[in-house]
């Protein structure tokens, strides 16, 4: 096994949970309405 | 009456035609050059790359929009500036070859008062032998790229529904190549498809790339806090590679493309192949290699540009190691030292170095990241220009110059790992600022509260937006210009 295999079979696996709360719809609406204050609030930042 | 004229109609120069015209009206002349008659949404070509799109849905034609804005868009590839004028002129002026069916073979001079070359990457397949559509692999650089690639994918898949092994290798085809973003989104794009078919068991997807580590992206990989700790996105990226079962060669520089199969080097010096049935492969950049010449017509192509092609701006160009790189190295106005009313922006500036860590194979091969200039900083960098020259026209040369330095512009990077308005999945990234500042920011070079990864349908759903969104602001339609880059 390579340096590059090794270090992917030991990164962190997501739960159930985890991959459950990447699809959930109503999880997403807030977390979609979070990311894009947060990329407003960077344009707004950086972008003079 | 001034006359801007703008060198290429893709994200920057598009960006900086609009802002012109909005500000100047019909009081002064907007003139864009640019090859081809459609404008492209870059990031949606992955889509279509999947049979997930159209190219009609990520292509639309310039003409009526700019007739519509008073734009006179001239159907043409700009072959040299000519600066200082020339003999008949003491205007600064650019030849240019039509490729407008219509005038085709045509060539003429265009003056200018103020020129913007927005010429953006030149497709170098020629630095790898066999790499690219005419060699050996896939792109999905363009659209029409993207669509051969589409239907080599359906062939593949038809192959796994016979019950066929495959190899899908997607990355990048040369070590100093960049935009590892948009291969990395489009591994996950095809690995996301393959199971949508139905048919990954039996497909083998490897993602091949320049970088150190997985998640470097060329800007040196980024520090994220979550969950109480300061993770990094190598481990982020990593667990993706992971969950998805996706294989990885790093640190590949590609020597040559045969049918079928990759011949790479590695940074310790070890050379390898990787048999493939189908490999999307991105190809370095380089500037669209303009000449230039002085008023005699000599050739000070070396004093405009860097030897990569791309213009030289307000940088400091000084070689120096990577440990005395800085935040203040990089542009602020874009404009050329030497020809004050000449401005570089998007991916046609010259970086002063990269944002990865230069490494090279004992053989001296350089691989390591270019550094990425993405759509977001384009697009900024257009609409900056635009306004520093719309300034210039109405209130003189005298007019402060307006900035937006890489180092102190954040940026959104949302690699799409699926498409589907319930199912679709993708990696969204910010970091603020691009080029980390370590005075600022000692920790990581950059902010921890603005710099963020997550995944998931949400980052889809933004993705997909930002397609119409930009769609609808490059048609120039009611509002546009408050929709940000
Ligand atoms: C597959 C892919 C996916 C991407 N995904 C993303 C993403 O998700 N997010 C993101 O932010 N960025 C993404 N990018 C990067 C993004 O596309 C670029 O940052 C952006 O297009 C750069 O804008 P630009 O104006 O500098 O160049 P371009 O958009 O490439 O425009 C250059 C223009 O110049 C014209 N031109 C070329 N030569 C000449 C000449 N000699 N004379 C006149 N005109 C000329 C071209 O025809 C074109 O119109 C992606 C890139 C690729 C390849």
């Amino acid at each position: 096994m390579d340096d590059a295999a090794r270090s992917i079979a030991e990164a962190p696996l997501p739960t159930r949970r985890t991959l459950r709360a990447r699809s959930s719809l109503p999880f997403q609406v807030l977390r979609f309405v979070a990311f894009n204050i947060r990329m407003l609030r960077m344009v707004k930042k950086g972008h003079h | 009456m001034a006359r801007v004229v703008i060198l290429g109609a893709g994200i920057s120069g598009h960006t900086a035609a609009l802002h012109l015209k909005r500000r100047l009206k019909r009081a002064h002349e907007v003139i864009v050059v640019s090859p081809n008659a459609d404008w492209n949404w870059i990031p949606s070509n992955i889509w279509v790359g999947v049979g997930r799109m159209t190219t009609q849905q990520v292509t639309f034609p310039l003409r009526p929009i700019y007739r519509r804005k008073g734009i006179d868009f001239r159907q043409a590839r700009a072959a040299a500036i000519r600066p200082e004028g020339d003999g008949d002129s003491d205007s600064g002026s650019v030849d240019i070859a039509y490729t407008d069916p219509v005038r085709l073979g045509e060539e003429e001079r265009l003056t200018y008062d103020f020129l913007i070359n927005a010429t953006g990457p030149k497709l170098n397949f020629a630095a790898t032998p066999g790499l690219g559509p005419d060699g050996n692999s896939l792109s999905v650089c363009t659209a029409k790229h993207a669509e051969q690639t589409a239907a080599a994918f359906d062939k593949v898949v038809e192959a796994l529904q016979r019950g066929e092994r495959q190899t899908l290798v997607v990355g990048v085809g040369h070590g100093a190549c960049t935009c590892e973003g948009a291969a990395f989104e489009y591994t996950f794009n095809v690995e996301n498809e393959l199971r949508a078919r139905g048919v990954r068991e039996l497909a083998d997807v490897v993602y091949l790339t320049n970088e150190y580590d997985l998640g470097d992206f060329g800007v040196g990989g980024m520090s994220f806090a979550q969950n109480g700790f300061v993770t990094s996105s190598k481990m982020w990226t990593e667990s993706l590679f992971r969950e998805r079962n996706v294989r990885a060669i790093l640190q590949a520089h590609v020597e040559r493309v045969d049918p079928g199969v990759i011949h790479y080097e590695q940074l310790d010096g070890t050379k390898g192949s990787l048999e493939f049935d189908f490999a999307m492969l991105l190809p370095p950049f380089r500037g669209a290699d303009l000449k230039a010449y002085d008023r005699q017509g000599g050739d000070i192509t070396a004093d405009l540009f860097a030897p990569n092609g791309f213009l030289k701006v307000d940088a400091d160009y000084a070689a120096k190691p990577f440990e005395d790189w800085k935040a203040e190295d990089w542009p602020r106005t874009y404009q050329c030292p030497l020809y004050r009313n000449v401005f570089g922006v998007g991916i046609a500036f010259a970086p002063p170095h990269p944002i990865s860590r230069p490494r090279s194979s004992p053989d001296g091969t350089v691989i390591s990241p270019a550094p990425p200039r993405t759509g977001m900083p384009s697009g900024v960098m257009g609409r900056v220009v635009a306004h520093s020259i719309a300034d210039r026209i109405e209130r003189g040369e005298t007019a402060p110059l307006q900035t937006a330095s890489m180092a102190s512009m954040g940026a959104a990077c949302i690699a799409s790992a699926g498409a589907g308005m319930r199912t679709g999945s993708a990696a969204a990234m910010t970091m603020y600022p691009i080029v980390p500042d370590t005075a600022r920011f000692p920790v990581s070079g950059r902010s921890l509260k603005e710099t963020t990864g997550e995944i998931g349908l949400g980052a889809h759903w933004t993705k997909l937006l930002l397609h119409y969104l930009f769609i609808y602001k490059a048609k120039g339609r009611p509002g546009w210009f408050l929709i940000p880059e």
